[in-house]
């Protein structure tokens, strides 16, 4: 399915690897994504590169895992001299679910993190996704002494019937008690996420479960790192709240398009996420994004890095990156990757490369800042648009939209408004079709 | 040398192609393997200089002993190579049999005909110069509406017919039983049918020998003066207008004058010839025979096909019978796809490629229209619905522009209450009814054959379209003809589709234009958020008129998206409101999840979410997509 892609340098073609990106690296880089692909089963929604390993590659695909971390490092420290070790500001490991992987494996791994990069920066933030059900007191143990400080776990709902549709396989009950072992073993940033619009979910139901999310929250004013909460001391202070999308070749969309269930209704879909933005706003989470809601200052710093076109490292199968207006994905499949890594010392085999290129890059400013509540600066996004020559048809879509009551344009940063955060995929599209030739 | 004139008619995939292939590697001692060098050198040539060959009428020489019930094949007798086609018999080689030395050689001149009845106009215009008709039906299927409309126009037109009764080498052939249908139906008697497969050759030398023996000769000249009928004519870029003709008295020749009895034009004959099937340059074509002509002709518009063509220095007092101008029956708009008023070059493209094809088919018309919902482009008229698909096809492929057909229209005949008679072709150009005395519509004779177990659910439909039931023919124990008269507006869209779903793919129909009749008819305004959307409106009787409206607004619901406000959509006559919708306001539009590995993907989706947008048409705010404009012709049952 992916293929890497073919690059020519010299006339020569070749296929593509996280070098030809890296090697362009100039400037300092203080994110990095990692990716573990393991789960223990396959969620029906998921399009996510995951899967059921039958085989005991966790070890392998440490070893590789670690070799493309040390290269990545060779890389930034290059673009930051003078530190031994270059330093980051967030570290995200996603997958598949992290905390499969052993707690020796995940040792080995955070010590060669902390001998490559340098985790020591103030306010750094190093999450790792958890499904509550294999959180142990052991590995969050592991996790926090190699600097993990924020953990994010997959609740999706707490409801048993609609986790059923979603073939997502956990006990709701053990959700709060995760967060509590998290909490108890000093990860101090905690958060969940919830889906709503799924097939046969009434509006209700969807109140009922983002209540209980919501029930789990840090009590106001204690602060960012304290635990504490309603429930026990396994309070978050962080909710991403994600309408069911069905994404291209996943169980889900076959089975909607086999007519097994009804999708949402718009209508339906719209009235929850409007209720979405005012309950948790009631419980003092504000939306910093489209679906993602945090406690004043509980933003996470490495999403807001995307949204923010800041450049980031990315280690493991299917990870991508954006480096030196560089993007591209490591290649998904596990043993490619491993092969890949293995060989050129620890480079990876890389998909869908896009080498730097002003257009793309402002357009995808555009629509990855209209999704966050700073929203964009417009000043800068018109300097950047002055080169293309699309300052002045920018602006005018950009007023545009502002007529339409869908975005704020005034005082130097373009916003979306409430309504304009329903409807930010076309605000987006709009913006970037000034760009299109 | 005798000569024999003769078309080859079918209803469509009987086999008038496949018979014809055989027939030319039967004859001219053309072998399989040179024949199909033959259409690699034409191919090449169309390749290095561009020109298209089409081959209208093909002359071939063949053998016969008179009286002789069974030829041999030219192809099983030795040529001597590179003599084809070679007037003299060829001296005998090694292998195979000489020429019978009694046999004579006769000139065969096959004219083809275009298949469908969208151009039975010009089929009939073929005919004419013909003497003969070899009827092609197939052996598995028996004799179809077009069977029966090309035999009776072959009929009307004095032509001797040879019934052949193609495809026995098929396992379900039923030959007797097909022949009896067309002893029954046509009046041909059975036994003068000939069984042949155009596949396999059987049956083949049978065949020739009934073209040289039962077509009569063509008729001697009736007046001194030279006269040829141009039966069809094509547009050659190298070579300007290639006419096809037939001389029916005296002699053309190259360098010669001649005069289009009809238009009135001269012209110098630049070139003669044959295609047999290469193209054959001659110096003169006599009485009775068929070639082509090329006089520095440049544009299509200066030939009528069924024009008389006679010298400049000795004109005929008469033209041969019969010149008619072809009548466009169907009419809709082209807009270039994105043609946005602001985008006028698309127009431009879209003038140039109608323009050019034009050169190549002068039987549609074309007009410029503006339309406030889709700018700029042409009102055109074809002869048929299968003539307009092929026109818009043609455009795309070959003049690569995108096209927004609307729906189509027949021609209505309004008469004011001030006397005056206008043609409407489009329905937004009718005036408002208070001026109105009659407004009239052309009325078809519809012919359907089909198994008899349909025929309720055909009177069904066909009554629901106001068809008038005329009569009924037996075709054999198992199928009829059912016979209307309908207004073509009701057949003109979808009714063959239906019929063919109605009859499980076994029915067939034809039709021919009556004449125009007045009827409760109503023009229906379509309202889009308000806004009255012309290329929307349409013509229907005024009790299908709710009906019809409401069925084209559900329609409208579907296709058009979702906006950010909800959009009225309104079905009026002379502005009172006889059906209404709604299509909701769109509650979103965002994705819920875009992190770092979307980033492409993402811009991707947007990008096109905005393609797709410039493919719609803006009518104040409502952004209708073109699909929509189709709609209209979906009339439901
Ligand atoms: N088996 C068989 N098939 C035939 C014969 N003649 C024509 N066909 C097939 O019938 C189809 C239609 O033939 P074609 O010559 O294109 O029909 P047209 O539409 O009348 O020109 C083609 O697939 C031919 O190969 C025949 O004698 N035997
Ligand atoms: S746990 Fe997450 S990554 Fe794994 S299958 Fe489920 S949704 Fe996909
Ligand atoms: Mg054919």
């Amino acid at each position: 399915m992916h293929q890497t892609t073919a690059i020519t340098v010299g006339g020569q073609s070749r296929p593509a690897t996280s070098e030809d990106g890296l090697s362009a690296l100039s400037t300092p880089v203080r994110s990095l994504y990692a990716h573990v692909p393991f789960c223990f089963h396959k969620c029906h929604y998921c399009d996510f590169y995951s899967f059921v390993d039958s085989q005991d590659r966790q070890p392998a695909f440490t070893d590789a895992l670690i070799s493309e971390i040390r290269t990545l490092a060779r890389h930034a420290r290059r673009a930051s001299p003078g530190s031994a070790r270059p330093p980051l500001d967030t570290v995200f490991v996603g997958g598949g679910t992290p905390s499969l992987l052993r707690p020796d494996l995940w040792h080995r791994l955070l010590a060669a993190l902390n001998e490559a990069f340098d985790l020591s920066a103030p306010g750094l933030e190093f999450t790792v996704e958890c499904n509550p059900e294999t959180v142990t007191p052991e590995l969050i143990a592991t996790l926090r002494a190699g600097g993990v400080n924020r953990v994010s776990m997959g609740a999706q709902s707490f409801n048993t019937t609609h986790l059923k549709t979603l073939e997502r396989w956990h006990d709701p009950e053990n959700v709060p008690r995760a967060l509590e072992i998290a909490a108890a073993g000093g990860i101090p940033r905690r958060s969940i996420d919830l889906i709503f619009a799924i097939p046969g979910q009434s509006l209700t139901d969807w109140e009922t479960d983002l209540a209980r999310g919501l029930s789990l929250c840090t009590p106001a004013g204690r602060g960012i790192g304290r635990s504490g909460g309603l429930e026990g001391s396994g309070g978050v202070e962080h909710i991403s709240c994600y309408a069911l999308t069905y994404e291209p070749n996943t169980a889900m969309t076959r089975r909607l398009a086999r007519g097994e269930f009804a999708a949402a209704p718009d209508d339906l879909e719209a009235r929850m996420y409007e209720r979405t933005v005012e309950l948790c706003a009631e419980r003092g989470f504000g939306r910093y994004e489209v679906s993602n809601f945090a406690q004043p200052g509980a933003e996470s710093r490495h999403n807001l890095a995307y949204w923010r076109q800041q450049q980031w490292l990315a280690a493991g199968p299917s990870a991508s990156a954006h480096v030196a207006g560089w993007r591209w994905k490591n290649v998904p499949r596990l043993t490619d990757w491993m092969q890949g890594v293995e060989r050129s010392g620890g480079y990876a085999p890389a998909a869908d490369v896009e080498p730097p290129d002003p257009r793309r890059a402002l357009a995808e400013r555009l629509m990855m800042g209209v999704r966050i509540a700073e929203g964009l600066p417009g000043h800068e996004i018109l300097a950047a648009a002055e080169s293309l020559g699309a300052r002045d048809t920018l602006r005018r879509e950009a007023e545009r939209q502002e007529r339409k009551g869908l975005l704020r344009v005034s005082g130097g940063r373009w916003t979306l408004t409430d309504r304009g955060f329903l409807f930010a995929d076309g605000v987006a599209a709009e913006l970037m079709s000034v760009l299109q030739r | 040398m005798h000569i024999r004139n003769f078309s080859i008619i079918a209803h469509i995939d009987h086999g008038k192609s496949t018979l014809a292939d055989r027939l030319l590697t039967s004859t001219n001692a053309v072998s399989e393997r040179e024949a199909r060098e033959q259409m690699l050198d034409s191919m090449d040539l169309e390749r290095e200089r561009g020109i298209t060959i089409k081959a209208s009428a093909v002359t071939v020489t063949h053998h016969h002993v008179p009286g002789s019930k069974l030829d041999q094949l030219e192809s099983d007798v030795e040529a001597t190579p590179g003599e084809a086609p070679a007037p003299a018999p060829a001296k005998p080689k090694k292998g195979k049999p000489a020429y019978d030395p009694r046999s004579e050689l006769y000139m065969l001149n096959f004219i083809d005909t275009p298949g469908h009845v969208d151009f039975s106009y010009e089929v009939s215009r073929a005919l004419t110069a013909c003497e003969g008709a070899i009827l092609v039906v197939d052996s598995t299927q028996g004799v179809e509406a077009q069977t029966v409309a090309n035999a009776f126009m072959a009929m009307e037109n004095n032509l001797t017919l040879i019934p052949v009764v193609n495809k026995i080498d098929l396992p379900s052939a039923d030959p007797d039983r097909v022949a009896m249908e067309i002893e029954q139906v046509l009046g041909l008697p059975a036994e003068d049918c000939i069984y042949v497969s155009a596949k396999s050759g059987i049956g083949i030398p049978e065949l020739l020998a009934a073209i040289c023996d039962r077509l009569p000769a063509p008729r001697q000249p009736e007046v001194s003066q030279t006269r040829a009928l141009i039966f069809d004519s094509h547009y050659d870029d190298y070579r300007g207008v290639v006419i096809y003709i037939r001389v029916f008295d005296g002699r053309l020749r190259v360098g010669e004058k001649i005069r289009m009895m009809g238009t009135g034009r001269t012209f110098q004959v630049t070139e003669l010839g044959k295609y047999t099937p290469k193209p054959m340059k001659v110096e003169s074509l006599g009485p009775g025979e068929t070639g082509y002509l090329v006089a520095n002709i440049k544009t299509l518009k200066d030939v009528r096909v069924g024009d008389t063509i006679t010298l400049d220095t000795d004109p005929a007092p008469k033209p041969l019978p019969g010149y008619k101008e072809p009548r466009q029956m169907v009419f809709c708009d082209f807009y270039p796809t994105s043609g946005s008023a602001a985008k006028g070059n698309d127009f431009e493209e879209l003038r140039e490629a109608i323009t050019k094809l034009s050169l190549n088919d002068a039987s549609f018309t074309f007009v410029p229209v503006h339309s406030e919902a889709l700018g700029f482009g042409f009102r055109c008229g074809f002869l048929g619905l299968l003539h307009m698909d092929i026109i818009q096809e043609r455009l795309e492929r070959e003049g690569g522009v995108e096209i927004i057909q609307t729906a189509p229209t027949v021609t209505y005949e309004l008469e004011k209450t001030d006397g005056e008679v206008l043609q409407i072709t489009n329905p937004a150009e009718l005036p408002d009814g208070s001026v109105w005395k009659e407004l009239r519509e052309p009325i078809v004779r519809l012919d359907i054959m089909t198994p008899k177990e349909f025929i309720g659910d055909i009177m069904a439909m066909c009554g629901n379209r106001r068809g008038i039931y005329k009569g009924q023919t037996v075709v054999s124990e198992s199928r009829q003809i059912l016979e209307y008269e309908i207004p073509l507006a009701e057949i003109i869209y979808d009714f063959f589709d239906k019929l063919k779903s109605i009859t499980r793919g076994y029915g067939t129909m034809d039709y021919h234009l009556l004449g125009f009749k007045a009827d409760r008819l109503a023009k229906v305004d379509i309202l889009v958020n308000g806004d009255p959307v012309e290329a929307l409106s349409l013509i229907c009787h005024r009790d299908n008129a709710e009906y019809r409206g409401r069925q084209l607004l559900v329609r409208l619901r579907e296709e058009i998206p979702r906006h950010q406000f909800e959009i009225p959509l309104q079905a009026a006559i002379g502005g009172k409101i006889i059906a209404r919708e709604t299509i909701k306001s769109m509650r979103k539009n965002v994705t819920a999840k875009c992190y770092g590995g979307d980033v492409s993907r993402k811009r991707k989706l947007l990008e096109k979410q905005k393609e797709g947008k410039k493919r719609m048409k803006a009518i104040g705010s409502v952004e209708i997509p073109q699909e929509a404009f189709m709609a209209v012709l979906d009339q439901g049952e």
